[in-house]
């Protein structure tokens, strides 16, 4: 057995759409997973002690469940209740959805994190709910919430490897077809391993640096 | 969705949570050394333990133990399945507990490691049997929640070759067709482990001594 | 780092490579042992399947007879199947089940047992789809299993077409396809005879096979490794295969799993494909 990573890098083209399909879901995933864990958290800080309960339910579900289960779930169960989704679109949904609930509690606490004086005090002199959370809330929390929404997205990132199982074409799925295609197995897995390696570290460098400018800015 | 089809799950669940609780163990020792690399002054060992967490928390699992499963045998080492899944999810699980075990050590009160250095510790000794207790009992919430990360990662563990939950949900979904069912009864197997490791890693909490103050 | 990590990759390329060199005769080293080792996928009805939990089909009492004559036990590991041939490559099992379609391209790399079935790839469609012939698939959503022979084909075959399939998904396994079928997600699955056979008679409701043929006939065999010193174990695997088919025990498991008789070269020299 040799190593022969030519055959693989041969194929750039069809690796670079892979990992275009990877980036384009994480991207998208993580955002619309962002807003809709905001929403939740939102909900769940102002809509009384019955919504708060009741977001907390699948809120617990989803953090207590495997992304794997979840995706065959929504991909092969969905179709029997009508839900018949494309793979990208199931993946892109699953990922939203599974990120939503872990930015929801990472919202949560940094609404925790708030002085509640600080809201009754813009309470008091009239301010609206949505300029406190403009103009209250979100400030004081960016910097407690902004690490674990980072390490979030990375995590969110690694788990697009496994939509490779539901047949969306992203980098895993990609590299591996090459890699069986070429009989150069353990290559493909090599370089399947440094480019997320690479890619995560570039995330985590940008997420530094944003940290760092962020807290420049309320220093 | 019948009896019979439940009770496999439940079976192959024992396999998750088998796996699970033995790489939890491991990396969890395998974190403790990782934690010493990095405090020994050493600049080789601090480089090796910073490159081994960089690696295995930028690495999707599912490509680390396809890697772990096919690289081993060629560099000679060949191991079985169950060997192959606990090694790759101690692995992972290590990098992950060596970041948690960090805030620990670092909160460990200097105070205190001075005078048992004073009182004739080794740097060792005083690695084993001050710093790391201490610091284990400031991140024992830490390493419940890894636990459950390692309970849902495991999902993953059948691309090596083992048969556990997921695997064993996705065998009955396609004899059956039953796809909803099948994969809602995995989930809910799933939670309930993990509602239990929570419950139980809360009374564990509370049961043990406080600690210190700085 | 890059140049570092292909260093040490081909540090152990030399490694392995100096390993193989003092490797031991496979066979003796099986004997030895007491124990083949067998790697397959599981989604290969009615080759491997997993029924109610147990993992069963033709391939089980096949090895069953291989284990009884040889007088060792078989272990196996059962993976998806894109990692199979790789888990063979790596010295993680002796041989694989499967099977495979026996390839001018798989031969180079793989040493293939005699024959046990055909394996000329058709489609699957569903039962009440619009599919009556292999054309009808110009348009329609269909899919195969990643890394197959049968894959292979029906790209090939779809380039044929004045009108392209809407889409060809690739499922890591053909249980997946199936079930996508059974959903309503794509039309047709392209796969062996054999296979498909068995999926519709499990489920004429849902499942039909489109008749003719559309590949190019071949057939499936077990793969093995191709270095010397697997030779003798694949000829003692062969020699074990032949007088099955001889004695009428083959015909009997393929009347067993199939529910039909397949007459069978011996060997495949120069496969059509």
């Amino acid at each position: 057995m040799s190593f022969d990573f030519a055959v693989i890098l041969a194929k750039l083209p069809q690796i670079l759409m892979g990992l275009g399909v990877t980036i384009l879901i994480w991207v998208g995933g993580t955002l619309a997973a962002a807003v809709l864990g905001f929403a939740v958290a939102t909900l769940r800080r102002f809509g009384g002690r019955a919504v708060d309960l009741a977001l907390r339910v699948p809120i617990e579900i989803l953090r207590g469940t495997p992304f794997l289960v979840q995706i065959f779930l929504l991909y092969f169960g969905g179709p029997y209740i009508g839900l018949r989704l494309d793979p990208w679109v199931a993946g892109l949904l699953g990922i939203s959805i599974y990120g939503a609930a872990y930015y929801a509690e990472i919202f949560r606490a940094g609404f925790q994190s708030v002085p509640p004086g600080h809201v009754e005090a813009a309470e008091c002199v009239g301010l609206s709910r949505k300029q406190i959370i403009a103009t209250i809330l979100l400030p004081e929390m960016a910097l407690l919430v902004l690490p674990p929404s980072l390490n979030m997205a990375v995590i969110l990132l690694k788990e697009t490897a496994l939509l490779s199982l539901i047949t969306v074409p992203e980098l895993t799925m990609t590299v591996q077809a090459i890699g069986s295609q070429q009989y150069a197995f353990v290559e493909s897995l090599v370089i399947l391993a440094l480019v997320y390696w690479a890619l995560v570290e570039l995330a985590n460098g940008l997420g530094r640096l944003a940290e760092r400018n962020l807290s420049k800015l309320s220093a | 969705m019948t009896w019979k089809l439940f009770s496999l799950l439940l079976e192959a669940s024992l396999m998750t949570i088998f796996v699970s609780a033995v790489s939890i163990l491991l990396g969890l020792a395998l974190g403790i050394v990782l934690s010493g690399m990095r405090m020994s002054g050493s600049r080789i060992a601090y480089a090796g333990a910073g490159v081994f967490i960089s690696f295995f928390r930028g690495v999707p699992l599912l490509v680390q133990l396809l890697l772990i499963f096919n690289l081993l045998p060629v560099m000679g080492i060949t191991l079985p399945s169950l060997a192959t899944a606990i090694i790759g999810l101690s692995l992972c699980t290590a990098a992950y507990q060596a970041e948690n075990l960090r805030g620990g050590f670092e909160g460990v009160p200097p105070g205190l490691v001075e005078s048992a250095e004073m009182a004739g510790f080794s740097r060792v000794q005083s690695f084993v049997w001050i710093r790391t207790p201490i610091a284990l009992r400031m991140t024992f919430p830490a390493l419940v929640n890894e636990a459950i990360l390692i309970l849902k990662a495991s999902s993953l563990v059948s691309v090596v070759g083992l048969i556990e939950l997921t695997k064993m949900a996705q065998n009955l979904s396609a004899s059956t067709y039953q796809p909803l069912p099948i994969f809602a009864s995995a989930g809910v197997i799933y939670l309930a482990i993990n509602l239990v490791v929570a419950a139980i890693g809360q009374r564990a909490e509370d049961a043990l001594p406080g600690l210190p103050s700085k | 780092m890059r140049k570092q990590l292909i260093a040490a990759a081909t540090g152990a390329a030399l490694f392995a490579s100096a390993v193989a060199a003092n490797a031991q005769d496979a066979l003796d080293r099986v004997m030895e042992a007491g124990v083949l080792r067998v790697g397959t996928e599981t989604a290969f009805a009615p080759f491997d399947f997993i029924d109610a939990g147990t993992h069963t089909g033709l391939n089980m009492d096949v090895f069953a007879e291989i284990g009884k004559d040889m007088g060792v036990e078989i272990e196996w590991i059962t993976l998806d199947w894109t990692g199979v041939l790789p888990g063979l490559e790596a010295g993680r099992f002796d041989v694989v089940a499967g099977p495979a379609t026996i390839t001018k391209e798989r031969m180079e790399r793989y040493r293939f047992s005699s024959p046990i079935a055909e394996a000329t790839v058709a489609l699957l469609a569903c039962a009440k789809c619009d599919i009556e012939s292999p054309e009808d698939i110009a348009g329609k959503p269909i899919g195969g299993a990643t890394g197959t022979a049968q894959l292979a084909q029906l790209q090939a075959f779809a380039e044929t077409l004045d009108t392209p399939p809407a889409s060809i998904s690739e499922y890591v396994s053909f249980n997946e396809s199936y079930a996508d079928i059974a959903s309503g997600r794509i039309e047709a699955v392209a796969n062996s005879l054999p296979n498909i056979a068995f999926v519709a008679s499990q489920r004429p409701e849902v499942f039909k096979v489109v008749k003719p043929a559309f590949g190019t006939p071949t057939y499936f065999g077990y793969p093995g490794r191709i270095e010397p010193e697997f030779d003798t174990l694949m000829d003692k695997i062969d020699e074990i295969l032949l007088a099955m088919k001889a004695d009428g025990r083959m015909a009997t498991l393929q009347e067993k799993w199939f529910g039909t008789t397949f007459d069978m070269p011996d060997y495949i020299i120069e496969p059509n494909i």
